[in-house]
């Protein structure tokens, strides 16, 4: 369990809704500060800016889609060791087992409640080693 | 056999095996009923034998009675009177006997002694009377002797041993007397007379040669004609058989032509160089050609240039396993230069000598069901992501609105938020639930078994729906917790089959009522059962009740929700999952829906 509470979250997501109820989630209800980044492309930059404690992925988005971003993200010393939780509405079971195999810290399933959201990557923020 | 052919091309091989094949004939025949053939020929000739004893006998008295041996002449004729009858009463015991062949040694016997008695007769004759005669009764003695004697041989032909007793009696008496008589001309004669009787013996045991061998062959020929019979029957037998045989085979022909033409599916006989040797209609019509454009010609004109080394290999296993091949879909273009997709089922014909003579290929257009099947992966995939993403966003503002993190609000707005909340939610279920179905259906769903302690389950789906339960105003309680049950499934799907027995239960009771969960152990499942309180199933909605979009009473969907595929989904769940499901009345009112999964042990 890391030794300082979740505050920083870098969330990779192209749709501007969801992006909008995510972030008032974790801020209004979490009280988190947040990073959007809408462009997947751009989100590694974004991320050496941002310094986040853990990123959000979208799993589904054009040009690059989460798992890519995420092993892109393995090969970056600035990222490589940022916990990664994915987001997403249609990936199997077993398609999360080879994520989590991967490193990724876990998945929350589309659609999420908003209102359990910061309590969700809580959870999983202390099962971190 | 040994059969040798020598280089310079000697026949003794063609006569060696000539001489096998007689002796192989001969051999057919019988031994015993050849010797029975010639017991009889020996009897068929004993009313001759007999007769001429005694009209020779009663000559011979007649000759000798006038001298002074009457009394003994009348006592010799009593003699060969008692002789023939004797011989006669065995005559026609040989013929009364039932069974010839059996006792035809016994019956050789009897006439050897017959015989013997028979020569006797004569030699005593000579023996006691020739000195004492007169030298013209001599003469008629002797005349009568050698007459005798070789009448004989054909009466005893069949037998030599039976001649040389029966010649041996008439000559051996005569022979003695001549030999004492004292008289160098009677012994001259009577040194003769061995020789006779030799030569005599000899002609007899040729004769026993000749007939023994005409039996032999006439028994073997015999048993050949029997047995060429029987093989004749045989054959006529086995030709009708034959014949019934070829009709079956033209009938199932004719009808197999029938509906390999008839077929809707294309039907190609092909040889096993892959040459086109016939097609049905369906296959004409199928990729436009005219069955007299494809005979004759490779089966490959009806496939992809780019895949004929694939065909080219899968051809050769097919020939070299002789093993049908089943579900082989291949790119088959039309005349008109359409691709089709054809499923073939390819089934070589192999002959006795285990070759390929043909292979029947049976192909059938699934271009339009892949196509379907397409569109369907494609329609459940925007399904599951484009309804979904928005839903998502829909659902998370309300909620986010209905938490109050947005600040306050007018109350009849913040009701009308959380109607929309909780439709959007029905809206998100059905969705899923349908996403379910099919999955389940299409045998797509990806089960993560796990051993699970059910009373471990059975308390995380209480929390899980505890809330659920609240709305109703109903309680959830498990007893008879056995810690030891375990079943090997999916914990994500079972929960799924609990929440929703659980919820249903739930939406039926009445409110304050409890809804109880127990398990048990029955044979070697293990059975969970959830009881309500509720009004209990209608009849005429029992047999319906695990079906699709079901509901008792369209209205509950209305008011309490839910898609009407829930337990549509749990009977589909528990059944991958190798259970079952049902439901019963429960005593006093209520209805208990149950599932068994297979216990886990070790």
């Amino acid at each position: 369990m890391p030794d300082r509470p979740l505050n920083r979250i870098c969330y990779v997501e192209d749709d501007e809704d969801i992006q909008r109820i995510v972030r008032m989630s974790l801020e209004r209800v979490g009280k988190m500060t947040v990073a959007v980044v809408t462009d997947p492309t751009q989100a590694i930059a974004a991320m050496a800016e941002f310094r986040p404690d853990l990123v959000m992925l979208d799993w589904m988005m054009p040009v690059m889609d989460g798992p890519t971003l995420f092993r892109q993200m393995k090969l970056r010393p600035e990222t490589a060791a940022l916990p990664v939780v994915f987001i997403t509405a249609r990936a199997s079971q077993r398609d999360l087992e080879d994520l989590k195999r991967l490193g990724a810290a876990g998945t929350i399933s589309k659609p999420f409640s908003p209102k359990d959201l910061p309590d969700q990557l809580r959870a999983i923020w202390a099962a971190l080693p | 056999m040994n059969h040798t052919t020598t280089a310079n091309g000697s026949d003794t091989g063609l006569e060696v095996s000539t001489q096998a094949v007689e002796a192989e004939i001969s051999d057919r025949a019988d031994p015993q009923q050849v010797l029975a053939d010639r017991v009889a020929q020996l009897y068929r000739q004993m009313p001759i034998a007999i007769g001429a004893t005694f009209i020779a006998g009663a000559i011979a008295t007649f000759e000798l009675q006038g001298r002074w041996l009457k009394e003994l002449v009348l006592i010799w004729w009593a003699i060969v009177v008692t002789f023939t009858a004797a011989a006669s009463l065995l005559l026609y015991a040989y013929y009364r006997s039932a069974d010839k062949v059996a006792t035809a040694p016994q019956w050789l016997r009897w006439l050897g002694i017959a015989a013997l008695g028979n020569g006797a007769s004569w030699g005593l004759a000579g023996g006691v009377f020739f000195r004492s005669l007169s030298d013209e009764q001599q003469v008629f003695l002797a005349f009568l002797f050698a007459g005798m004697a070789s009448v004989g041989i054909p009466v005893y032909a069949a037998s030599w041993p039976i001649f040389a007793l029966y010649a041996a009696g008439i000559l051996g008496p005569f022979f003695y007397v001549l030999l004492t008589f004292g008289n160098r001309l009677f012994v001259e004669i009577a040194l003769l007379v061995p020789l006779f009787y030799a030569i005599n013996v000899a002609i007899a045991y040729r004769l026993t040669q000749v007939f023994h061998s005409g039996y032999r062959l006439r028994r073997a020929y015999g048993r050949l004609t029997q047995d060429h019979r029987l093989l004749n029957q045989r054959l006529e037998r086995q030709l009708i058989e034959l014949e019934e045989a070829r009709r079956q085979v033209e009938a199932s022909g004719r009808k197999l032509a029938l509906f390999a033409e008839r077929a809707p599916i294309a039907v190609l006989e092909l040889q096993p160089d892959g040459t086109v040797a016939e097609v049905n209609h369906a296959a004409e019509i199928l990729f436009g050609y005219a069955a007299a454009e494809l005979v004759g010609g490779s089966v490959k004109k009806l496939i992809r240039p780019e895949f004929h080394h694939e065909f080219d290999r899968t051809w050769r296993e097919l020939v070299t396993s002789r093993e049908s091949m089943a579900g082989l879909k291949l790119r088959n273009p039309r005349r008109d230069g359409v691709d089709l997709v054809c499923e073939w089922t390819v089934t070589p014909l192999v002959n006795f000598q285990k070759e390929v003579i043909a292979v029947i290929a049976q192909g059938r257009d699934v271009t339009a069901q892949l196509e379907a099947e397409r569109m369907k992966k494609e329609f459940t995939s925007t399904l599951s992501h484009e309804l979904r993403t928005p839903l998502t966003s829909i659902i998370g503002s309300l909620q986010l609105i209905n938490s109050g993190v947005m600040g306050d609000m007018d109350k009849e707005v913040g009701e009308l938020a959380v109607v929309a909340e909780r439709n959007a939610q029905r809206l998100l279920d059905l969705i899923n639930d349908l996403l379910d179905i099919e999955k389940v259906e299409s045998g797509k769903l990806d089960l993560m078994p796990e051993v699970i302690a059910v009373d471990d389950l059975i308390r995380e789906s209480i929390v899980l729906n505890e809330a659920f339960g609240e709305r109703f105003k109903i309680r959830f309680e498990s007893h008879g917790d056995v810690p030891d049950r375990k079943v090997h499934a999916d914990r994500k799907r079972l929960l799924q089959v609990m929440t929703n027995l659980l919820s249903n239960a739930a939406k039926f009771s009445p409110e304050g009522g409890v809804v109880e969960i127990g398990t048990e152990d029955v044979g070697g499942n293990v059975r969970v059962s959830v009881h309500d309180r509720g009004t209990g199933i209608p009849e005429e909605f029992r047999a319906r009740i695990f079906g699709r979009f079901t509901q008792a009473d369209s209205t509950a969907t209305r008011q309490k929700g839910g898609s009407g595929l829930g337990l549509a989904i749990c009977k589909r769940l528990v059944e991958v999952m190798r259970g079952r499901i049902g439901f019963q009345d429960r005593p006093g009112g209520g209805t208990t829906f149950w599932f068994e999964l297979p216990r886990h042990t070790g």
